[in-house]
């Protein structure tokens, strides 16, 4: 996956824990702060963001084993690049998963485009982009 | 009827990362995060409160004492309460940063608000020195 070439406006690092998706929820509340962004884009992205967060969290390291969920956003004139990575073996097919598998589709729905993939240092990423405006969608 | 008081654990360490742009996200952001993380950790109402003034203070400042356009933030609780490492500032920017919350009549409200507060030396790649403030609750 190509990786970014600008540096995010917003690096969070945290354990991958339920508790803190909230804390990335959240944070992502301040873009309405601080841009007026419309509640709907907003939302939008909010639910996307925990989605890819959920995922982390329930698949991306072994019961038992904390790893750590890294959140990253970009703002790129009137879009805003969020990506979402952690140090697990990656995505694919888990017949035992707990979840109904609709977090991709889910986070598909509510994006511009999504790529899944690995950054330079083989970290599972989810690299989502939203629009920011509906003129800009 | 009598109800027992319920001792409850202080809540587990957490820690986050932050690394923000200038910008008008920054100040929400770590408001946000800060606040967020402190709610979690079962703080008091009244030291939210001021740790909120905290995050007000250096997310006003440090973005004039920033090594590259970002400022760095580490927090870090326990349960009994919170430290707040500011890094990637420019030469002498801690101290700058801490003589720039000093506000007229009030005193500095990052020394005012913290219980602790300290300026250490810091090796990391993007950072010389780093701001440490601890606010207590537990």
């Amino acid at each position: 996956m190509t990786p970014a070439t600008t540096t995010p406006d917003i690096e969070l690092a945290l354990p991958a824990r339920a508790a803190n998706i909230a804390v990335v929820r959240h944070a992502f509340g301040a873009l309405g702060e601080a841009f007026a962004v419309e509640e709907q884009i907003l939302s939008n992205i909010r639910l996307a963001v925990t989605e890819a967060c959920t995922n982390v969290v329930v698949h991306a390291y072994p019961d038992g084993q904390e790893g750590l969920l890294e959140v990253l956003a970009t703002l790129q004139e009137e879009k805003l690049v969020v990506v979402v990575r952690d140090g697990g073996p990656g995505i694919g097919p888990r017949p035992d998963s707990p979840g109904l598998g609709l977090g991709l589709p889910l986070i598909v729905s509510l994006t511009e485009s999504v790529q899944l993939g690995r950054d330079e240092d083989e970290r599972t990423e989810v690299r989502m982009t939203f629009p920011l405006s509906s003129a800009s969608s | 009827m009598t109800s027992t008081p319920v001792q409850s654990e202080p809540a587990a360490e957490n820690s986050v990362s932050l690394r923000l742009a200038n910008g008008p996200l920054a100040g929400p952001v770590l408001s946000r995060v800060v606040s967020m993380v402190l709610v979690r950790a079962d703080c008091p109402m009244n030291r939210l409160d001021d740790a909120m003034i905290l995050c007000d203070a250096l997310s006003a400042h440090s973005p004039a004492h920033a090594n590259d356009g970002h400022v760095a933030f580490a927090v870090v609780t326990d349960g009994r309460g919170i430290e707040l490492r500011v890094g990637e500032l420019s030469e002498q920017g801690a101290a700058k940063l801490l003589a720039d919350a000093a506000v007229p009549g009030v005193g500095n409200v990052l020394e005012r608000l913290s219980d602790e507060l300290r300026i250490e030396s810091s090796s990391t790649e993007h950072s010389r020195e780093e701001l440490v403030l601890t606010v207590r609750f537990g």
